[in-house]
């Protein structure tokens, strides 16, 4: 499904990505984890390339992303992206942001688009916030909207870039449990993320990240109980003892 | 001094056909160059090679003349080059191109201010750059551009006063003519159309508190 063969990323001289294999599976959760810097987001962006690679292959259902002739934003209608930050449209609300890009890029009818809108709304447990503006909601339920938002594109992957970061920690397992019920249908995700459970329960695969370097690439269990990098151990004891 | 002497019907008339003049000059200064500076800020905006270049230049070359020598200019200048535009368009032309260079500048400012995770929601959704600005980024920055804007229409609506060196039969030029007539007639209608400025300039600020505090 996504492929990454020997990539490079710099921002000018600085070595972001070095070097990353990888290959992501249909059906496949994949967890990234690594100290904060290391390139977690950057090596997620790629995907959708909302950054570009310097230097090796990276193809999302065989298609290159770094070739000209790519028409990204057909790529990109396959693969949903949530955010730390959410970045809901403030100036609409939860059923129009939902609607926005089903009706703009797909073509879709307002009519289709909004029955789609909450389906999926209802999915993620607030079909009543339909007519609230994002400002009106508290900040899981504003992830748990941009989540309905991208699955409403009926996406074949799903990108979360620390989705429960910027949330108070009662509020971490409302999005982590969404994101659990659309692992068990199967989507393919990749998620970035400091939550350890979440990782070890739900990850097929945790991939280790330190200074732009896939460190070490292993099922949960194993990772967990027995990391083979010294700064896995070290970033782990760090994060299970906070 | 005879102060209400100075108010009589004809002259209260005269000074009326010449804020007419003031508004409807005004006006139509607003909406061309609202359209204009809101596609040159946006195009500034774009960083499109060359494109937005030029649109930068244009409107740092504007913003940095005085609106007096862009009136001065169209009306005398041009004219030597065979374009013979007359009073009242001379007027608009000036005033709409010094404005879209500032309202140019309000709209970059505005588009700037929107948070980059907004383009980046909006682009991963697959809408197409074009799309994303026109659905998500523009109306978002024009909301925050409002107090911004009114204020720049106000200083448009005071500026048109400055095309009395071309004796356009706005409200300034009107009461020159009439205080030409009598001395004692200066301060009252200096005061007079003091008021008429202030009272519709006051009007449109208060107008734009409340957009302000609606979208907020
Ligand atoms: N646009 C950019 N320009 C320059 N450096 C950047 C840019 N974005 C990120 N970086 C740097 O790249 C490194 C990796 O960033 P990031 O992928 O965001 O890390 P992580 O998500 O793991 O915290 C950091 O050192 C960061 O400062
Ligand atoms: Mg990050």
């Amino acid at each position: 499904m996504i492929s990454f063969g020997h990539v490079n990323k710099y921002y000018g001289d600085f070595h972001v990505l070095k070097d990353i294999d990888l290959t992501i599976k249909t059906g496949e959760v994949v967890v990234i984890i690594g100290p904060s810097g290391s390139g977690k987001s950057t090596l997620l962006r790629c995907i959708n390339r909302l950054e570009t690679i310097t230097d090796g292959s990276l193809t999302v259902k065989d298609v290159h992303l770094n070739d000209k002739k790519t028409d990204i934003n057909k790529v990109r209608r396959k693969i949903g992206m949530v955010f730390q930050h959410f970045n809901l449209y403030p100036h609409k609300t939860v059923l129009e942001n939902i609607m926005l890009a089903p009706i703009n890029a797909l073509g879709i009818s307002k009519e289709e688009a909004k029955k789609t809108a909450e389906f999926y709304l209802d999915k993620v447990g607030i079909p009543d916030k339909a007519t609230s503006f994002p400002s009106q909601l508290s900040g899981g339920q504003q992830q748990r909207v941009a989540i309905a938002r991208g699955l409403a594109m009926k996406p074949e992957i799903m990108l979360f870039d620390e989705p429960t970061s910027a949330l108070d920690p009662e509020m971490v397992g409302e999005v982590l449990d969404v994101m659990k019920a659309l692992a068990e249908e199967g989507m393919t995700m990749v998620v970035v993320t400091h939550e350890m459970g979440f990782a070890k329960e739900v990850g097929d695969r945790i991939v280790f990240i330190d200074q732009g370097k896939i460190l070490e690439e292993a099922a949960p269990v194993e990772f967990f109980e027995n990391p083979k990098e010294e700064r896995a151990q070290v970033f782990l004891s760090r994060i299970l003892n906070h | 001094m005879d102060f209400l002497g100075a108010f009589t019907p004809d002259n209260l008339i005269f000074l009326l056909k010449g804020f007419y003049v003031t508004l409807k000059v005004a006006f139509i200064s607003i909406i061309f160059s609202f359209i204009i500076g809101g596609a040159l800020g946006t195009i500034r905006f774009t960083k499109i090679p060359i494109v937005s270049n030029i649109a930068a230049v244009l409107v740092e070359t504007i913003r940095n003349l005085p609106l007096l020598l862009i009136i001065l200019f169209t009306y005398f200048a041009l004219p030597e080059i065979g374009i013979n535009l007359g009073i009242t368009v001379s007027a608009i032309v000036a005033l709409t191109i010094f404005e879209s260079a500032m309202l140019a500048e309000i709209v970059r400012g505005g588009l700037i201010s929107i948070e980059k995770g907004q383009m980046e929601a909006a682009r991963s959704s697959g809408l197409s750059y074009i799309q994303a600005l026109r659905l998500v980024i523009l109306p978002q920055a024009l909301r925050r551009m409002v107090p911004n804007l009114v204020s720049q229409f106000i200083s448009l609506l005071k500026d048109t006063s400055l095309a009395v060196v071309i004796a356009l039969p706005e409200l300034l030029h009107h009461a020159k003519i009439i205080q030409a007539q009598e001395l004692s007639y200066v301060i009252p209608i200096f005061l007079l159309i003091a008021l008429m400025y202030f009272v519709v300039n006051f009007a449109l600020s208060l107008i734009a508190k409340r957009l302000e505090l609606k979208s907020a």
